[in-house]
């Protein structure tokens, strides 16, 4: 397995590559926007629009950009914003925390409704818990989470005239409680609309294996519910499960980029948001490149658990 | 959709011994009773369409007519769904909205998925090089969110409907590419394929008047879900302000331009978002319908 891992993670560089010079061909090489205009306005004069191409570093040909682009990424430097000229990678690194956080709660909530609720549903099969979750399982997946969004913030205000604090960051550690009530309303409606699917997928596996002979087995050698549920079926089950945990996890994802605008969060999300707005260039190249990283990390990571929860996986 | 073989069609037997097929509404009529849920579907999905066509003409007022007297009136006999900040009737905005999602959802299908289900049944009939390009660039597609490379193009050439339909569509087609290339290497290995293969009908009739209407219901399936998918990113990226212009309606934007006066007023958000969760639902249910009804193995069991 370890080998496995080791030659998957030396493709990781390539892929990366790849993708920073796709995103790179999509931003500055196709016929796009020129991000000058962008900055001084369509009133612009030539003269202050090649003097910003200078500042930029526009003026040099399309392959000395990306050149020097790589450069200075691989010594840790991915630019200034268009806007402010600010360092691309100090802003990233303040505002990483809120979007981890936004992503891990969601993720946890996510997978204790959707796998908890999955199996229930498959145990009592056409019991009234296993009706609701089929119907939750549907509608959840139908209502859009920028509408279940707005109604957090507005049904508490027009109903207790309580507003849900929305927008900054406040660091766990010194204000835990602050910093709950900012998050987890956000998580709660991401990690919950987002079971859907999960609990959906646990539920048809669960019932397949439930089905299997090796079940019945368990149970006619008299073995509690508990432990055929758990040591039997639930270990068969893993593998499609940890499937669809790396896609929740990629939905969630990109999830959160619509929660933290909604909510005003002050994390990457947001930030890629409002540069795709203001087409600040750098920052989107940086961010998509960002983002790839880690979908082909937890792909990665996918991959290499269904060893750990199937014994009988071997890699070659 | 009766095959050959069910139909009694057999060697060595004259016309008239064949036994007819149902009517085509009773046998529409006997599936719809054995699947409510699919027909409620099927009715959601056939009213928005209508309302697509029609809803412009039925519309109750100008949608766009501002009436300072008739400012955030809630839901009454005159203003079914109430009116907006500017004293347009949300009712009729609702219509109208209707036309945009569904043309988007219509645009998707037709520049998106249908072009990827062609190049997915060519490229996993033919296989070779064109099928090893297609995949890889579809499963790089498909890997990442969909709104983390909608931002990306977007930030390149400009926000606005155009290019949002132009990104979602590559989705689709990527998406369409890789459900038809998976069911075509299935079938091209059937036992009909070489059947029809060996009364020497050509490669392309084999394809159009065999292969397709053996996947039909897969397509169908898909289709379903492509709607659903754009419906989604038109009202969710028109909300996050970069599809349609402020002003026109559309369910998206029109809640996101609700926003102001919600907390005062949520009448003004639960039409908009309502209609967008319906018409998710219908296309939704009637891809899961369609499913089971083409895999009776799994019915019930989703």
């Amino acid at each position: 397995m370890w080998r496995y891992a080791l030659r998957r993670l030396s493709f990781l560089p390539i892929i990366v590559f790849a993708v920073s010079l796709l995103t790179f061909v999509i931003l500055r090489v196709l016929p796009g926007q020129d991000p000058a205009l962008v900055i001084a306005g369509q009133g612009a004069t030539k003269a202050q629009i090649s003097q910003i191409h200078a500042q930029l570093g526009l003026d040099h040909p399309i392959w000395r950009q990306y050149v020097n682009w790589v450069g200075d990424a691989l010594r840790g430097d991915f630019g200034t914003t268009y806007q402010s000229q600010a360092s691309i990678r100090s802003e990233f690194v303040r505002r990483f925390p809120a979007s981890f956080e936004i992503v891990f709660l969601s993720l946890v909530v996510s997978a204790i409704t959707g796998i908890t609720f999955g199996i229930l549903s498959a145990m009592y099969r056409n019991s009234v818990l296993d009706y609701a979750v089929r119907v939750f399982a549907v509608f959840g997946a139908s209502i859009p989470e920028f509408f279940l969004l707005t109604l957090l913030i507005i049904i508490p205000s027009y109903l207790f005239n309580y507003s849900a604090p929305i927008g900054g960051y406040v660091s766990p550690l010194h204000h835990p409680w602050t910093n709950l009530r900012l998050f987890v309303p956000p998580a709660l409606v991401l990690g919950i609309g987002g079971s859907a699917a999960l609990m959906r997928l646990v539920r048809t596996t669960m019932l397949e294996v439930l089905r299997s002979d090796y079940i019945r087995t368990a149970h006619a050698k008299g073995l509690s519910q508990r432990a055929v549920i758990i040591g039997h079926a639930l270990r068969n089950a893993a593998t499609p499960i940890v499937t669809a945990l790396g896609m929740a996890f990629v939905a969630i994802f990109g999830g959160s980029i619509i929660a933290e605008q909604i909510m005003s969060l002050q994390g990457v999300g947001q930030w890629f948001f409002a540069s795709t707005v203001l087409r600040d260039l750098p920052v989107v190249q940086f961010l998509a490149v960002y983002t790839a990283t880690v979908v082909i990390i937890v792909n990665l990571i996918v991959d290499l658990s269904y060893a750990v929860v199937d014994r009988r996986v071997r890699y070659n | 959709m009766a095959t050959l073989a069910e139909r009694g069609i057999a060697p060595g037997r004259e016309a008239w011994e064949y036994p007819r097929e149902r009517p085509l509404l009773a046998r529409l009529g006997r599936l719809a009773a054995k699947n409510p849920v699919g027909a409620v579907a099927l009715l959601i999905v056939v009213a928005f369409f209508v309302l697509g066509v029609i809803g412009p003409y039925v519309a109750p007022y100008d949608p766009q007519a501002f009436d300072r007297y008739a400012r955030l009136q809630g839901p009454s006999a005159a203003h079914w769904f109430g009116t907006n900040s500017k004293g347009q009737d949300i009712f009729s905005r609702v219509l109208v909205g209707a036309r945009v999602s569904m043309t988007f959802g219509l645009v998707i299908m037709f520049f998106g998925f249908i072009p990827g289900a062609v190049l997915g049944i060519i490229s996993g009939y033919a296989g070779r090089w064109l099928d090893y390009l297609i995949q890889r660039s579809s499963e790089a597609w498909t890997a990442f969110p969909q709104l983390v490379l909608v931002l990306t193009f977007l930030s390149a050439f400009g926000p606005g409907l155009r290019n949002v339909s132009i990104v979602i569509a590559i989705g689709a087609l990527f998406g369409g590419s890789r459900l038809l290339r998976a069911l075509a290497i299935v079938e091209k290995h059937k036992e009909y394929v070489a059947a029809a293969r060996s009364t020497g009908a050509t490669e392309f009739r084999v394809l159009w008047r065999h292969v397709v209407p053996n996947i039909m219901p897969y397509i169908l399936v898909g289709i379903s879900s492509v709607f659903a998918v754009a419906v989604l990113a038109e009202a969710v990226l028109s909300y996050l302000g970069l599809g349609l212009s402020p002003g026109t309606p559309g369910w998206g934007i029109d809640l996101a331009s609700s926003l102001g006066s919600a907390q005062h007023y949520p009448y003004l958000v639960i039409f908009y978002g309502g209609a967008i969760s319906i018409v998710v639902l219908g296309f939704n249910l009637l891809g899961d319908t369609l499913r089971d009804i083409l895999d009776p193995r799994l019915r019930g069991s989703r």
